[in-house]
């Protein structure tokens, strides 16, 4: 243009010269990926027939990516790519860890798994108003959310996935939907407009939105800008997006309402969001006001585990129960973060993976389980256990491990966390996990006795025989995370390692920080 | 300038809490339009104000030669302003559809997910 | 950590091998499978053989592999006197109880799948004994646990066997979970993770500040599976599962895992005070407690159960008395107490199966028609009851040795061994004399001797008994010497022979005799008496397990029916009160409210009026009396809104912002106006102060806090740089526009999927009916789905 032309300038004082590595693109193709499949499922949105082939297709390619992503994080350590080139922190800068690539790479599998089981739990009006679509463009924004580096564009991805979820929760329109659909999109409008606020004072603040340059600059701003607030407004937003005692009235209202496949995927990943934006965000970015505020997540966490059980044990649909299954569960990560030292925050880590893979698969059985013995309710269902004995045992496998028994992967995050409460001196919190832990073994105990045990009731309506048989990608899509469960109960080593080394990475940042500022001495 | 605008948005933040403490989803919906506003004019104080002078470069400049208004937190509105529409609307359309399906505009009255009078679990084995 | 042991590891992975072909085989076999898989735990038997010579001269062998190198765990064995005799004790009555349970659950359409589960327990029991690292010890202990709930509830049809199974999860679970944070308290005091090396930290342990507390922690592991008073009455109960699993589970091993820990325990945690209350304090109720509630019972197998928590709770007595001959006492019993009691389950079993009941009130003379059944009840009466020439009048003579002293306590203790032994001595005849002699009586099944598979068992662990006593020496020098060295911690030899010595514990094994007597020829008004008693008392811990479940329940209910009321105002109400702590709290608590702003002398006479009509707008919202004007007012406050972005520089906004809002209100008044609502937004009063508080409060939040933000310098290096390169290197004139397109580019990505979707769902949400039908689609209205263009 005839403007640059004349006017010489330097471009690298405002761009990476240098084309972007091939390799470096890898932590942005998850999201690219994504809303590419997302974008072709919504224009071939009447070929029914063809969506689950193509939405699996591209789950399956999504795991690839991710996994790619983890792999090259293993090995490599953190990596950013700054979108358009612009030096960071003006452009945009994805920046991948090992937290967000472990994240990742889980709740890949978690919507491959839903991909797999949606199939033919989603029927041809559901495919047609968007079931693939959706859950391809919720992943975008999953994806994102656990790749972005920087905060308004972690806002943005909050955003896509939460609309997406809006979809996939209304899919259907029944009344029940529309009525928990009320709830959870008011509510989940306010914890995101919340997130929203904090970070227009972030921005007020810092005058920067990119998280490496927030670590350089708070140092200094903590001399005398008022940070505490700010943190405490991001705490109340993640943990209304985490579903946490006092704000996790949403969750419970909903979760029940949609189609299985979709309350697996939300008990799966949605929730876990808003953990990873506090690991993120408290921890990483504000590690002493979080510590300041240590004992008042520790409470949050304490009255969400046990508020979350009591409310599972209170219910008869067992689909509720799963859904305060979930809250309970938060509590425990909540845990995690409270105590912030290495080990508590691994256990966190290592809690959030293990709970997308086994909700949402609980959330699968149920499911399976409500469907065959007609109903959800416990007082209603029954004989599971002699008609389907392998889902049976799969759904004790994965109760046993929510209840955090071995030998299955709950046994090993329950057993840091509690480590972790100890070795600080924190007996009380301790104490509550351990409680939960035993609420809970009483509450999937009775599920568990009631509606799979027991024979249905003589008087109750027989069931439709064509029920009786389970589809294989039903059988697919919850066994798959089964055999996840049990096989990291066995053999945990790798994930503990990860979410040791992803807890480090919170704490010394001077690897994520170097990954956006090559040249940045390390604080 | 700032101190004004903040009082500004406390009134728009309160006006738009109070209508969401409705029992109507109507004014619930209000609320949200209002919400919006408040943490539009929010994120736009908070990149400081400066007067009538919009960032664009004049067509013979190479760059800003006066002071000019914060162009970033403009973006950034933009950007949340159609995403916060899009939601607005997403609201009112679902709002619209409970009306018909739960023949109420008063969130009590919505007790379809969670009925009031729920079963309790079996206490026995 | 010594090298990785393949035939180790083999069999300690054979019983779970055996779990996964035992329903094949039994498909293929049926009952007979019994002979094959008899071999997987015969085998584990001899590789655990193999051991003895080693670990009977004083040596323990120790092996295994890092488990989880990350957070310091290995998976690795300990094999010393007690880990060893306790594994060939699960393996070799294991192999004994493959074979009966072939007898017993022949024909029975889930035997594989109960072979399946008895194999599982029996590769978490020896799991459980050989565990050298607490991680894996509390791994295998849950897994008892869990098979034994399982195997309660094999017959699942029934609500009692329902409730037993449960009730059996919650207890041994609750102690499940003290002990691993027990375990985890020890970790913390000494650093170790390995039960070999705590062994050597016994002065460590108990000077620990924290000793007491692990203590506890973990005896309330041990007493949960042990069933110790007051956590025994889940072991009566778990004789709803089939009598194989009573006799292998539920008395001869997984019970005996918290006497196991315990013994374990011994050298780091005992020699205190508090070891040596608690213990025999315990132990000593439970022994009283349980063999009072045995002599209550008719039936056969509920006789048993208590008379095994009676013995569970000698064991703990013994162990924890802290004198030199106690501990090898509580050793001696262990080892008799699962040969006898074993014994005495299988043949309960076999009466049940042939004569079809276990009422001992409704059996007699069965002697000519099992004969087998009954000389081996008579040796294990003999056993049980401590009568030379069996294993157990060695172990009684040892528990009186043991006792025995000249001071108070123990005097108290002593006394308590003899009305429970005495009591329990009562019992174990009554099931070997009552069926067995007398008067035939009329059954509901005629009575013959029981199957090869079903005898063999009780037969061999009777045998087993006598020769025990009668090779004593030799006995004691490859079983009880090492076993006993392992949990006192120090070389120990056991002498006690069958020969009687003249002398204290002879006589009071008398005394023991005599009363017995005397309560077996009064046994029926013993039995209406205690009956009585416990009518009387009317409560009982089993009777609390219902009432604790149902009461948490229903407390749940209670607290979930207030922190869930299902009523989206409520919700809202809390959440924003939430808003309005969090701005506020923080800002008080850490000083950072603003400061008290000056009057913006410069804003000029346009400005403040736009800014008045906003607030105008604002009010009238709120104040409307109906919809329309309400939705009127919102477009008056989103149109100044608008103008005050124009006035400060923001015309992209400005024209955004008109659009918006007029877009809204104008579908607002379309869509809202069209339905028949409430027309004004009534609240009473009292609710109208509280929201407006919560409202008022969270505005301020907001605004204090904009305040002292804005108040902080403000550092514009982003929009600087914008401004500097977006003409020269993105060609744009309008910041705001290169930023949306270039700069931060990908956020726009975001927002153009959020519209997207959003069009997709607004779509789904008006074409979607509830029992929608394919042809329902044409007479829909095509609205279409409102977007907004940018």
């Amino acid at each position: 243009m005839a403007a640059t032309s004349s006017h010489s300038v330097d471009l690298s004082q405002a761009m990476n010269v240098d084309p972007t590595p091939l390799a470096d693109w890898l932590v942005v193709m998850p999201v690219v990926w994504c809303l590419l499949a997302g974008a072709i499922l919504l224009m071939l949105r009447k070929r029914t027939e063809l969506q689950a082939s193509i939405g699996i297709v591209a789950l399956v390619g999504l795991c690839l990516l991710d996994a790619a992503l983890l792999w090259r994080v293993l090995e490599e350590g953190p990596f950013t790519m700054v979108m358009g080139r612009w030096l960071p922190p003006f452009g945009i800068a994805f920046t991948v860890d090992l937290l967000g690539a472990f994240f990742t790479m889980t709740s890949g599998l978690v919507a491959l798994a839903a991909g797999i089981f949606g199939r033919d739990d989603v029927d041809s009006t559901g495919r047609r108003y968007g079931f693939y679509p959706f859950l391809l463009l919720l992943m975008a924004g999953v994806s994102g959310a656990f790749l972005t580096g920087d905060v308004f564009n972690l806002y943005v991805w909050f955003e896509v996935l939460l609309i997406s979820s809006f979809g996939l929760l209304v899919l259907g329109s029944e009344r029940e939907q529309i009525d928990g659909a009320t709830k959870y999109a008011f509510l989940n409008l306010v914890g995101t407009t919340l997130f929203l606020v904090a970070t227009g004072y972030l921005y007020g603040l810092f005058g920067t939105l990119n998280m490496a340059d927030i670590l350089i600059k708070a140092p200094e701003l903590r001399q005398t800008a008022p940070l505490m607030t700010l943190v405490c407004l991001y705490l109340l937003a993640f943990a209304m997006k985490a579903a946490a005692f006092p704000v996790n009235f949403w969750l419970p209202a909903s979760y029940h309402t949609p189609k299985l496949v979709v309350s697996g995927l939300f008990g799966g990943l949605l929730t876990k969001i808003g953990i990873y934006a506090l690991l993120r965000v408290l921890v990483m970015l504000f590690p002493i006001e979080r510590a300041e505020l240590g004992w008042v997540i520790a409470v949050l966490a304490a009255g969400t585990m046990l508020l979350g059980v009591l409310g599972a044990l209170a219910q008869n649909d067992t689909r509720r129960a799963v859904g305060f299954l979930v809250i309970s569960g938060i509590g425990m990560m909540l845990a995690g973060i409270a105590l912030g030292s290495p080990s508590g925050l691994a256990g966190a880590i290592l809690y959030a993976a293990h709970s997308m893979v086994v909700m949402t698969a609980i959330y699968f059985a149920a499911g399976i389980g409500g469907r065959v013995s007609g109903s959800f309710l416990l007082s209603r269902s029954g004989g599971i256990y002699p008609s389907h004995l392998v889902l049976a045992f799969a759904t004790l496998a994965l109760f046993l491990s929510m209840a955090g028994l071995p030998p299955f992967s709950g046994l090993w995050p329950k057993v840091m966390l509690v480590k972790a409460a100890l070795d600080v001196g924190e007996w009380w919190l301790a104490g509550a996990i351990l409680v939960t832990g035993f609420l809970t073994t009483i509450t999937v105990g009775r599920i568990w006795a009631l509606a799979y045990w027991k024979p249905r009731a003589a008087d109750a309506e027989p069931l439709d025989p064509a029920s009786q048989k389970v589809p294989m990608t039903s059988v697919i899509g919850l066994g798959m995370l089964t055999v996840l469960t049990v096989v990291f109960g066995l053999w945990p080593e790798p994930l503990i390692a990860i979410s040791q080394d992803a807890a480090r990475g919170l704490i010394d940042t001077s690897s994520f920080v170097l990954s956006v500022f090559p040249g940045e001495v390390p604080q | 300038m700032e101190a004004l605008f903040s009082v500004l948005v406390g009134a728009l933040f309160a006006v738009s809490i109070y209508l969401f403490l409705s029992k109507h989803i109507i004014r619930v919906l209000m609320g949200v339009a209002i919400l919006g506003n408040a943490v539009n004019l929010l994120i736009f104080t908070n990149g400081r104000l400066l007067r009538e002078v919009p960032p664009v470069i004049a067509a013979d400049e190479y760059t800003l030669q006066q002071a000019a208004a914060n162009p970033l937190p403009q973006a950034l509105i933009l950007t949340a302003i159609v995403i916060s529409f899009s939601f607005f609307a997403f609201l009112l359309v679902l709002g619209y559809r409970a009306f018909q399906e739960l023949e109420t505009d008063d969130t009590d009255e919505m007790r379809v997910a969670e009925p009031a009078d729920e079963e309790a679990p079996p206490l026995g084995y | 950590m010594a090298a990785l042991d393949g035939m180790t590891i083999i069999a300690l992975g054979l019983p779970f091998i055996a779990a996964l072909v035992a329903p094949a085989l039994v498909r293929r076999l049926g009952h007979n499978a019994a002979w094959v898989l008899a071999l997987f735990p015969f085998f584990v038997f001899v590789r655990f053989l193999e051991f003895l010579p080693e670990v009977s001269a004083g040596s323990a062998i120790t092996g295994g592999f890092q488990w989880v190198p990350s957070y310091n765990v290995s998976f690795s064995w300990f094999i010393d006197g007690l880990s060893l005799i306790f594994a060939l004790l699960i393996s070799g009555i294991g192999t004994l109880i493959v074979f009966y349970t072939g007898g017993y659950l022949k024909g029975h359409a889930q035997l594989g799948r109960f072979y399946s589960f008895i194999f599982l327990f029996m590769g978490a029991m020896l799991g459980l004994v050989i565990s050298d690292s607490f991680l894996m010890l509390f791994v295998y202990w849950e897994l008892t646990s869990i098979t034994s709930f399982l195997l309660i509830g094999f017959d699942h049809g029934r609500e009692a066997s329902r409730r037993s199974a449960l009730q059996a999860l919650v207890v041994t679970g609750l102690g499940g979970l003290s002990l691993m944070a027990g375990l985890l308290v020890v970790w913390n005091i000494t650093g170790v993770t390995q039960l070999s090396l705590l062994v050597n930290l016994g002065d460590e342990v108990r000077a620990s500040p924290f000793y007491l507390m692990a203590l506890i922690l973990l005896l309330g592991g041990a007493f949960t599976k042990s069933a110790q008073f007051p956590f025994h009455f889940w072991l009566p109960n778990a004789m709803e599962a089939p009598t194989p699993v009573s006799a292998y589970l539920h008395s001869a091993t997984m019970v005996k895992a918290g006497v196991y820990l315990v013994m374990r325990m011994n050298p780091a945690f005992g020699d205190t005070v508090a070891w040596e209350t608690i213990l025999p304090v315990f132990g000593g109720t439970t022994l009283i407690v349980g063999s009072l509630l045995a002599i209550r019972q008719t039936d056969l197998k509920l006789m048993l159960a208590y008379t095994t928590v009676s013995s569970l709770g000698l064991m703990v007595m013994m162990t924890g008395f802290g004198s030199e001959h106690a501990a090898a006492a509580g050793v001696l019993y262990l080892i008799a107490h699962s040969m006898f009691k074993g014994a005495f389950f299988m043949l309960a079993g076999n009466i049940d199966h042939e004569a079809g009941t276990r009422d001992i009130t409704k059996l007699g003379g069965l002697r000519k028609l099992m004969p087998i059944s009954f000389l081996a009840a008579m040796a294990a009466a003999f056993s049980m009851g401590g009568l030379p020439p069996f294993f157990g009048f060695l172990s009684k003579e040892e528990i009186y040795y043991g006792l025995w002293h000249a001071d108070p306590w123990s005097i108290f203790m002593t006394v308590v061994a003899i009305v429970g032994n005495g009591l329990m001595f009562v019992v174990g005849f009554a099931i070997a004399i009552k069926p067995f002699l007398g008067r035939e009586v009329k059954t509901p099944k005629h009575a013959h001797e029981a199957p090869l598979l079903m005898w063999i068992g009780p037969a061999t662990l009777a045998t087993g008994g006598l020769l025990a006593a009668v090779f004593s020496p030799i006995f004691h020098q490859y079983v009880s010497s090492p076993m006993v060295s392992a949990v006192s911690g120090e070389a120990e030899e056991v002498t006690i022979s069958l020969v009687p010595h003249i002398g204290m514990p002879l006589l009071l094994s008398l005394v023991t005799i005599v009363f017995a007597v005397l309560v077996y020829l009064k046994v029926d008004s013993a039995r209406s008496a205690i009956a009585a008693t416990l009518t009387a008392i009317g409560w009982g811990p089993d009777k609390g397990f219902d009432q604790f479940v149902s009461g948490m329940v229903r407390l749940s209910r209670r607290v979930t029916k207030i922190a869930q009321p299902g009523q989206l105002d409520i919700y809202m109400t809390v959440t924003f009160a939430a808003v309005a702590v969090t701005l506020l709290a923080p800002m008080i608590i850490f000083d950072e409210l603003p400061a008290m702003p000056a009057w913006p002398a410069d804003a000029e006479i346009h400005e403040l009026a736009v800014i008045l009509i906003a607030f105008i707008g604002l009010g009238a919202v709120i104040a409307a009396k109906d919809r329309l004007t309400a939705i009127v007012s919102l477009g008056i406050q989103g149109f100044a809104v608008a103008l005050i972005f124009m006035l400060f520089g923001a015309p992209d906004l400005s024209f955004t912002q008109f659009m918006v809002e007029t877009l809204s209100v104008v579908i607002l008044a379309l869509v809202m106006t069209r339905l028949r609502l409430t027309l004004s937004d009534h609240r009473p009063t009292g609710q109208k102060i509280g929201d407006a508080t919560v409202a008022i409060a969270c505005g301020a939040g907001f605004m204090l806090y904009l305040l002292a933000v804005t108040e902080v310098p403000f550092r514009s290096y982003l929009s600087d740089f914008f401004i500097a390169y977006s003409k020269v290197i993105a060609h744009g004139a309008n910041v705001v526009n290169v930023i949306i397109v270039d700069f931060r580019g990908t956020d726009t990505l975001g927002e153009i999927a959020v519209v997207m979707v959003t069009g997709l769902a607004i779509l789904s949400l008006i074409r979607v009916r509830p029992g929608w039908k394919p042809g329902m689609l044409a007479e829909n209205d095509p609205d279409a789905p409102t977007e907004e263009k940018k």
